[in-house]
């Protein structure tokens, strides 16, 4: 027997049914025939003959079943009838299906969107070649072991790094910022050299032309540049015939020899570069004397261990920080972290959260169907009967059961599936910065195997309780008509178990959404100890790799009047209505440069440290921040930039607590010019004195203490770039245009960086304020889903019984039972389950709250959600099963005692 | 039950031997009691009397009674059934064709992966009940 032919008669069993039954048939007709005529010529009538061989042989039209069960496909046959029959069934019952079918939908579509969304971020984040051997080196400090450092290496440490045992291939890139020149405006780039081996490091093919590759290395004719996809479509609008065109970056004309695809975004980690250059356009310059280091990227070989690999490379490491012990801590070892690590940690959490989430909701949608599956099997009872009766087996009756639950739950996971497409986008849109940019949601192969499977488990998990329970139909009792049952069957016991369940999880759900939204109101409402509307924060880079440039502002007083200039000039732009300096301040709500703070009178035996800003003295007024006492320094005092300091309320209240702050001493010893490219005035780091303290402005995250802070005239210490945060009348980057076109008159081409930004905007795009928006719209979205379901399960079990008891509530009816009786006897079958339910689900919320206050980073979740949520559910519990009960209270007497 | 080309209504049957009358020839015979057909045997019976030549579902029937001298008792029901299965095996394969009174009818003949079936089988049998004669045949051993 051979698989080739066994597979081909099947195939031609099914496919060409019809012929193969009509052959069956004629052959075995002819049988009979032969018999019969054996018959007659022995003496019988041909009437009897023919009627004697049926007898012994059977008949011709049934043939076809056994020929069918000979080959083998009886169980195919089977499958076939009862997937049928599950379809029709559906049709016949719109009701039951749209219900059934939308809780499925709901469940399994938003499972795998989660999945799907999972599988882009943590599975699967980066379109590199082997990304997962691809690690970032960094350095632990062992005094400081929670911060890691990463390091960048010089040329030829880099050669000799790349030789090491473990590595397979090493990348070296640097960030730069450019300016397109040539233009009517400058405007700002961000751009990465990248070694010559990024191409076959990254495996990533280019949109269109080609990546950087090492022919690039000798640079012969005019240099090349490889745009990313997004500063494609930014600044050429997607234009594909945009290979071989020019580009002028900081005077110099680079030909466009690429365009990456839209999955490229490298990198998270230090900025994502919108031109990718050759390393070999990097050169070292003299004046500014400057050496380029690297930032490496590691390949490792495939049979190396992360262990391994760290052992292997420290002792390079250490040589390198013996040669160049600046910006290597004193003591450290070194760790290999994969690239999608930060992700995982920021993210990794937030996603299994989402995840457990849409799991209940997937098992409240299952509970449903099978309470919906539990009422039907009720009226099938007699049917069932019929088919045991006639010999079916309990298997072959649970097969067929099941059959139909799978019917019912491949359908929702066909609907789910595609609804997922665009659920898994959801989380995306809502905190982009808790994920790589290169995620990439896609329906692929894994995320439609996960749905299959997904609806196989829920189908055979909501439809096997019922296929058990059904499939042993009492015979005797069913096929009896006339035996009249006043009450029901005792199969309310399981009915109970189901909708207590779906309680407890909807409440879990509800109570979650409720902290989680609660979470987020409070983080509106923190105090930021500014105003941040109409404000707006612009930076400017410094032109130092422009030697022409770099000699008028490389002095301290030349640096200081430029930027006091371009200041003048953004506060005489119509509509500003005021301008400051406001170096050292990042992204709010983060600020300032943490260095160590000594102060007098305190010893020195612990180390204190402090965020210092360097601003002009207009930073207050401009952000509107109360000045507790004190006063703020003039503009003499500016220029000296020495001696003087203000300080914030939490620094006073920190180390002069009931004493007066104003006159004490304190000195900043980092604070001095490290490089040739940062200025700083003459005794930096000397003692300054506090001349006025200032209220609390938020620096380390929207619902973390405000850090003690410093802030000193920008004189003191001025790097390579400056920032100013300029107030206007109205939306602030409506006026850009005007604020570059100011400062472009101070110097022809100094452009304004990039990344100029709304501080209102920025503070709701910060990360965890994000992370909480997605949190409370996510978890209310789903808690409302679940709510929905649990009550349409409770609405459908007491409406449910309500009809089974009509003849009871007849009866009693007739005996003289009030309304209000009535109506408690139809609720007493769900008020138990819910009351039990609800308070399972208390408990369960209590066990969790530790755990998911963690997760959420929310610290103190209230109670008041909790009592929210319990009161909402009792609320719509009580509604949900009052609509039906009523009905119970107009039934006639009469015609409930003649219903059947 | 068919005999010699008759149709007999068993009315006694005894041990080895029993009564058996036709109606029609309104004879008694003496007839041997019918062999049970174990398993599997019935499919190497049909594979050997396709052997001798092609033949139709209701011709193997007769030759296989034929050769067995009415000794064996076919249950009907599983007759087909064991010639749909061998044709799904490949052991035998249907063709149609023309019968003696020009009808319509699905004649098998033995493939070649059959035949060798055939050999397997027959060689298995023969060792089978070589063994089992040779068991029953044993007397108890002397201590």
């Amino acid at each position: 027997m051979s698989l080739f032919g066994l597979l081909r008669c099947w195939w031609r069993a099914i496919v060409s049914r019809s012929h193969i039954d009509h052959d069956v048939k004629e052959e075995f007709q002819f049988y009979i025939d032969s018999y019969a005529e054996d018959l007659i010529r022995q003496g019988m009538e041909p009437a009897e003959a023919q009627r004697q061989a049926r007898i012994t042989l059977g008949r011709a039209e049934t043939q076809n079943e056994k020929y069918r069960n000979a080959i083998g496909l009886r169980a195919f046959d089977e499958l076939d009838a009862d997937i049928r029959y599950g379809l029709r069934s559906l049709f016949k019952n719109p009701g039951f299906a749209s219900v059934a079918v939308l809780s499925l939908a709901l469940g399994i579509g938003a499972t795998t969107a989660m999945f799907s969304l999972i599988y882009a971020v943590l599975i699967h984040p980066f379109p590199y070649a082997d990304s997962d051997r691809i690690m970032n080196p960094v350095l632990i400090d062992e005094q400081n072991p929670q911060q890691y450092r990463w390091f960048a290496m010089y040329k030829p440490q880099f050669e000799l790094f790349s030789h090491a045992r473990s590595i397979e291939s090493l990348l070296g890139f640097r960030n730069v910022n450019m300016e397109i020149t040539g233009n009517e405006l400058p405007e700002d780039v961000a751009a990465i050299y990248l070694t010559e081996n990024a191409d076959t490091f990254f495996g990533v093919r280019a949109l269109l032309g080609r990546g950087i590759q090492p022919s690039d290395a000798q640079s012969s004719g005019q240099p090349i540049v490889v745009l990313n996809y997004k500063f494609w479509q930014r600044h050429f609008n997607g234009d594909p015939a945009v290979i071989g065109r020019t580009l002028q970056l900081d005077h110099a004309n680079y030909t466009i020899a690429g365009v990456m695809p839209r999955s490229f975004a490298f990198n998270d980690m230090m900025g994502i570069g919108d031109v990718y250059l050759p390393r070999s356009l990097l050169r070292d310059t003299v004046n500014p004397p400057i050496r380029w280091p690297y930032t490496p990227w590691i390949k490792l070989k495939p049979n190396f261990t992360r262990a391994q690999a760290n052992a292997d490379l420290l002792p390079l490491v250490k040589q390198f920080a013996k040669e160049n012990p600046h910006p290597y801590p004193k003591q450290f070892h070194l760790q290999l972290q994969p690239i999608v690590g930060p992700f995982e940690e920021n993210s990794g959490h937030t996603l299994f959260l989402l995840l457990a989430a849409v799991l209940l909701l997937l098992a409240i949608g299952c509970a449903n169907c099978s309470i919906l599956l539990l009422a039907r099997g009720e009226a099938r009872q007699h049917e069932l009967a019929v088919r045991s009766a006639i010999g079916a087996s309990r298997w072959r009756i649970i097969r067929q059961l099941l059959i139909e639950s799978l019917v019912v739950s491949f359908s929702g996971a066909a609907l789910g599936a595609v609804a997922s497409y665009w659920l898994a986008r959801l989380p995306l849109k809502l905190s982009p910065n808790s994920f790589p940019a290169e995620s990439v949601i896609r329906i692929n192969l894994p995320v439609l195997a996960f749905s299959v499977g997904l609806a196989l488990c829920s189908g055979i998990l909501f439809g096997l309780v019922p296929a058990l329970m059904l499939s042993r139909p009492d015979l005797a009792r069913t096929m009896q008509t006339g035996l009249r049952r006043i009450s029901g069957s005792s199969k309310r016991r399981r009915w109970n178990l189901l909708i207590a369940g779906q309680i407890a999880l909807t409440l879990l759900l509800l109570a979650t959404a409720g902290s989680a939204i609660g979470g987020f109101l409070r983080l509106m409402k923190t105090p930021l100890g500014y105003d941040p509307n109409n404000v707006m924060q612009a930076g400017i880079m410094l032109h130092w790799n422009n030697p022409n440039d770099w000699e008028r502002i490389k002095s301290r007083e030349d640096r200081a009047a430029f930027i006091d200039q371009v200041r003048q000039k953004i506060a005489a732009v119509p509509g500003v209505t005021s301008v400051a300096v406001s170096t050292g301040s990042s992204i709010p709500p983060y600020s300032g440069f943490e260095q160590p703070v000594e102060i007098s009178g305190k010893g020195n035996d612990e180390e204190r440290k402090a965020r210092v800003h360097v601003v002009s003295p207009e930073f207050f007024a401009t952000l509107k921040i109360p000045l507790l006492r004190g006063r703020v320094w003039d503009q003499t005092e500016n220029q000296r930039g020495d001696f003087i300091a203000i300080v914030n309320e939490s620094f006073a209240n920190h180390y002069w607590t009931q004493e007066d702050p104003i006159g004490k001493q304190l000195r900043i010893p980092s604070f001095k010019s490290g490089g040739p490219l940062e200025a700083s005035s003459p005794q930096s780091d000397d003692r300054r004195e506090v001349i006025g303290v200032i209220g609390n402005l938020r620096n380390d995250g929207l619902d973390r203490p405000v850090e003690p802070a410093i802030y000193l005239p920008y004189t003191s210490y001025m790097p390579p770039f400056a920032q100013f945060v300029i107030r206007t009348q109205s939306e602030p980057l409506a006026y850009l245009h005007a604020v570059r076109e100011a400062v472009r008159s101070v110097a022809a081409d100094q452009q304004i960086s990039n990344g100029a930004y709304d501080l209102r905007e920025a503070i709701e795009s910060d990360a965890q304020w994000r992370r909480q928006q997605l949190f409370s719209v996510l978890f209310g979205v789903f808690s409302g889903l679940a709510l929905l379901l649990a009550l349409a399960g409770l609405f459908s079990v007491v409406s449910w019984s309500v009809a089974e008891k009509t003849s009871e509530f007849g009866v009693r009816i007739a005996l003289g039972a009030s309304r209000s009786h009535i109506l408690w006897v139809a609720l007493r079958v769900a008020t138990r389950s819910v009351m039990v339910g609800i308070a399972a689900g208390l408990i369960f919320d209590l066990f969790i709250q530790k755990l998911l206050s963690q997760w959420m980073n929310n610290s103190d979740l209230g109670s008041n959600g909790l009592a929210v949520a319990t009161l909402l559910l009792v609320i719509c519990a009580i509604i949900a099963c009052l609509l039906p009960a009523r009905r119970a209270t107009s039934i006639h007497p009469v015609e409930a005692l003649r219903y059947e | 039950m068919r005999a010699l080309g008759e149709l007999y209504f068993l009315l006694s049957l005894t041990g080895k031997e029993g009564v058996a009358y036709s109606p029609i020839s309104n004879m008694r015979v003496r007839v041997l009691k019918p062999v049970d057909l174990p398993q599997g045997a019935l499919e190497m019976l049909i594979l050997k009397a396709v052997s001798l030549g092609p033949l139709h579902g209701y011709g193997i029937l007769l030759r296989i009674q034929q050769i067995s001298g009415e000794r064996l008792e076919i249950l009907q029901g599983s007759f087909y059934t064991a010639v749909y299965r061998l044709e799904r095996n490949g052991w035998i394969e249907g063709e149609w064709g023309e019968s003696e009174n020009n009808r319509r009818a699905k004649f098998y003949r033995l493939t070649a992966p059959g035949k060798r079936q055939l050999k397997d089988e027959t060689a298995k049998w023969s060792d089978m009940a070589s063994v089992v004669a040779s068991i029953l045949r044993a007397k108890a051993e002397e201590p």
